[in-house]
């Protein structure tokens, strides 16, 4: 077998540990198909597995750790989608993906299908610490200060089938980057990791719990500003204790870590957390150079050569052709290493679905990331897909096979880059569909140029309270809301998921889908009315107040 | 215990629920048999829902059948029409895609 770049190599013990677990599951199904097992005492296995219940079939979501992929695994996902799904598979909010029309039957085959590429779908639902999110351009990004893979693998490691904490009070999501740039919403998270270079060169974290969204969106508080290295995952599972003994398993809302942290104030649960420290044994924990560097070692380093003049290429294409031009400016990130740079494709071409992908798209990402980036993908939190490591001068053939499947749409962090769930069309949660109205203002602001003009501007949709869209995040927020039977869609405005991390504020009353459309539209009017130089739409809200944005969105003679 | 559906004049219920091994919608006929296709589902009214939910709970693990519940339909030629647009998305299939719309004639047998 090929060594994976940017991944960690699993080893027999581990694929020896999922190919027992694929067997158990396989068993349990049949126990629930012969009628053994009923449907009340098999909801939790298949649950532990991955598989949920939707409105028009089973789903499965499959993890994908850290976000990191590589070509044989996202092949395996054309597959699954081919022969097990209807010929698509969608990338989610927290870097997995999911399938959406998946038989009983077929799971076991379907899981054996994945093993072979390292890939399962464990604690991807339940009350555990579910799939530890990185940030997409780790190893890659100009800005980044520390890779923050090798930490997010060892989390993995502890985190998976932490006997401790399988059955927290709630469900628990960690994230962690290596940027002062944050790209992975530390400050959403139930814990949030910022890795940086400490004074004597090893690696501090900064800390962040308690952030989260759903029915309770709160901006995490600093913790820590820098725990030190060896004691990373002492820390981690002091404040997880701390959690687990005191979260509130009477609630279900009021469950998760974010609801005791404003309980206790931030003081105290770092009171809770030292004592809990002082009393542990902190040795077990302790995370050595050696650890950590015996975990580096299993990851294969890309082996980054670019031709000289390789820049000079690029700048020529790009003076060549306006629309790869284009392209270039919405969808590249500066990479640290000369001569490369790092691109990421957009999954919402106007009009579409964001996130869904097609087996032929998925077969397509997978040979280009062969040809043009060393094997290697990454998703992103946003729904999108990056190639970390692209040569400069081989990036306008990586861009014409990405035109080619319909891949092209150079709206990246501009306002046609919508997140959005599954809504009504998918969810069982539901309340309204998020799917069609981000196709309309997909459609509405389809005109590219007029994207660029508007400039950075996030739009993120949920189609109900438990924000698996991020609403509360995005610049501007939809909320799917039922009115007796109608679709109505609550907006915010200002929120944002950076190192300023802000839950949006709530505009006023919610709208119909049309309505909530055409209001979206004269927003952005205002804003380009209001705006002054360069400012982002940000950068306006905060000058000049809601009370324009107010007064457009509700303007309706 | 769940609400009880409210409906409304000239509206009935119908039983529905999620076929086990592939998660697909299913619908109780007047046959007492699970159908894909809503058309296919007999409208009741109030009163007889409680009885006929019982008896299909009971059978539901011989049936293959999960997540039996009860909604509330509006009778209309081509069949009964879901009041509310999940249900009208269950019976009818995603907005989204329309090649996944739900055949709207016969239906096969659950
Ligand atoms: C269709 C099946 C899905 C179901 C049943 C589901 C269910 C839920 C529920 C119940 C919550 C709230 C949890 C809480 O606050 O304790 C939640 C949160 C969340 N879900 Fe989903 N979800 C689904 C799909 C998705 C998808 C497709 C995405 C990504 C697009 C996603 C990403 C998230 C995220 C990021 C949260 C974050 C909120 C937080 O952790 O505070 N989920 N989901
Ligand atoms: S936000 Fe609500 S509607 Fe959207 S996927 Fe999550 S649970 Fe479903």
């Amino acid at each position: 077998m090929t060594t994976a770049i940017g991944q960690y190599q699993y080893d027999q013990v581990d694929r020896d540990f999922l190919a027992a677990r694929i067997e158990e599951f396989s068993e349990q199904v049949a126990r629930r198909l012969d009628g053994a097992l009923t449907e009340d005492e098999f909801k939790p296995l298949r649950l532990m597995n991955g598989l949920y219940l939707q409105l028009h079939a089973y789903m499965l979501r499959v993890a994908v750790p850290y976000g990191t992929l590589n070509a044989a695994q996202v092949r395996a996902f054309a597959d699954v989608a081919r022969r097990y799904d209807r010929g698509y598979g969608h990338f989610t909010t927290r870097q997995n993906i999911q399938f959406n029309w998946i038989r009983l039957e077929d799971t076991p085959d379907i899981l054996r299908l994945l093993a072979d590429v390292d890939m399962h779908a464990l604690q991807t639902s339940g009350n555990c610490i579910r799939n530890v999110t990185s940030d997409e351009f780790a190893g890659a990004a100009a800005d980044e200060l520390v890779d923050p893979r090798v930490h997010a693998e060892i989390l993995r490691q502890w985190s998976t089938l932490h006997p401790e904490f399988t059955f927290l009070p709630r469900k628990f999501k960690i994230a962690i980057s290596g940027s002062p740039n944050d790209r992975v919403a530390a400050r959403f998270h139930d814990i949030g990791v910022i890795a940086r270079p400490g004074d004597d060169g090893r690696v501090v974290f900064q800390i962040f719990v308690g952030g989260g969204l759903g029915r309770t969106p709160i901006v995490g508080q600093e913790l820590y500003d820098s725990v030190p290295e060896e004691r990373l995952l002492a820390t981690l599972e002091a404040i997880i204790r701390v959690y687990n003994a005191h979260g509130r398993r009477d609630n279900i809302y009021k469950a998760r870590i974010k609801i005791l942290v404003q309980a206790l104030g931030v003081a105290a649960y770092r009171n809770e957390v030292e004592a809990e420290l002082a009393q542990m044994d902190i040795a077990r924990y302790r995370l050595s150079p050696e650890m950590v560097a015996s975990i580096e070692a299993r990851f294969a380093a890309p082996d980054l050569q670019a031709p000289e003049g390789a820049a000079a290429v690029l700048a020529e294409q790009r003076a060549q052709n306006m629309v790869f031009d284009r392209w270039v400016r919405s969808n590249t990130h500066a990479h640290r290493s000369e001569g490369h740079i790092i691109a990421v494709v957009s999954l919402k071409p106007p009009g579409e679905i964001p996130g869904d992908v097609t087996a032929d798209q998925l077969d397509r990402l997978a040979g280009l990331s062969e040809r043009f980036a060393y094997g290697e993908l990454r998703t992103t939190h946003l729904q999108n897909v990056v190639f970390g490591h692209v040569r400069q001068d081989q990036l306008y053939d990586l861009w014409r096979g990405l035109v080619d499947v319909g891949l092209g749409a150079p709206n990246v962090g501009l306002i046609g880059d919508i997140v959005a769930c599954p809504g009504l069309d998918y969810c069982a949660l539901a309340n309204a569909r998020s799917i069609p109205i981000a196709q309309k203002l997909g459609a509405r602001f389809a005109d590219m140029t007029l994207q660029e003009q508007i400039g950075a501007l996030q739009i993120n949709i949920s189609g109900c309270i438990n924000a698996c869209g991020h609403h509360h995040a995005g610049h501007i927020g939809l909320l799917g809301v039922d009115k007796r039977g109608e679709e109505f869609f609550q907006m915010t405005l200002g929120g944002r998921a950076d190192d300023q991390a802000t839950v949006g504020k709530i505009l006023g009353p919610a709208l119909p889908e049309d309505d909530t459309v055409d209001a979206i539209a004269r927003i952005v009017d205002r804003y380009l009315q209001e705006r002054s130089g360069q400012e982002s739409f940000l950068e306006t809200l905060k000058r000049v107040g809601e009370a324009p944005f107010k007064e457009a969105a509700y303007d309706t003679v | 215990m769940k609400r009880a559906v409210r409906v409304g004049a000239g509206e009935g219920l119908v039983i529905t629920a999620n076929r086990l091994l592939d998660g697909a919608i299913v619908w109780l006929s007047a046959d007492h048999t699970w159908q894909t296709a809503i058309q296919r589902a007999e409208v009741l009214v109030s009163d007889a829902v409680s009885e006929r939910l019982e008896g299909v709970q009971s059978r539901a693990q011989a049936d293959g059948v999960v997540g039996i519940y009860e909604i509330a339909v509006r009778p209309e030629v081509g069949g009964p029409v879901p009041l509310t647009m999940r249900e009208r998305i269950r019976a009818f299939g995603p907005t989204v895609h329309p090649q996944f719309a739900y055949e709207q004639q016969e239906g096969a047998g659950a």
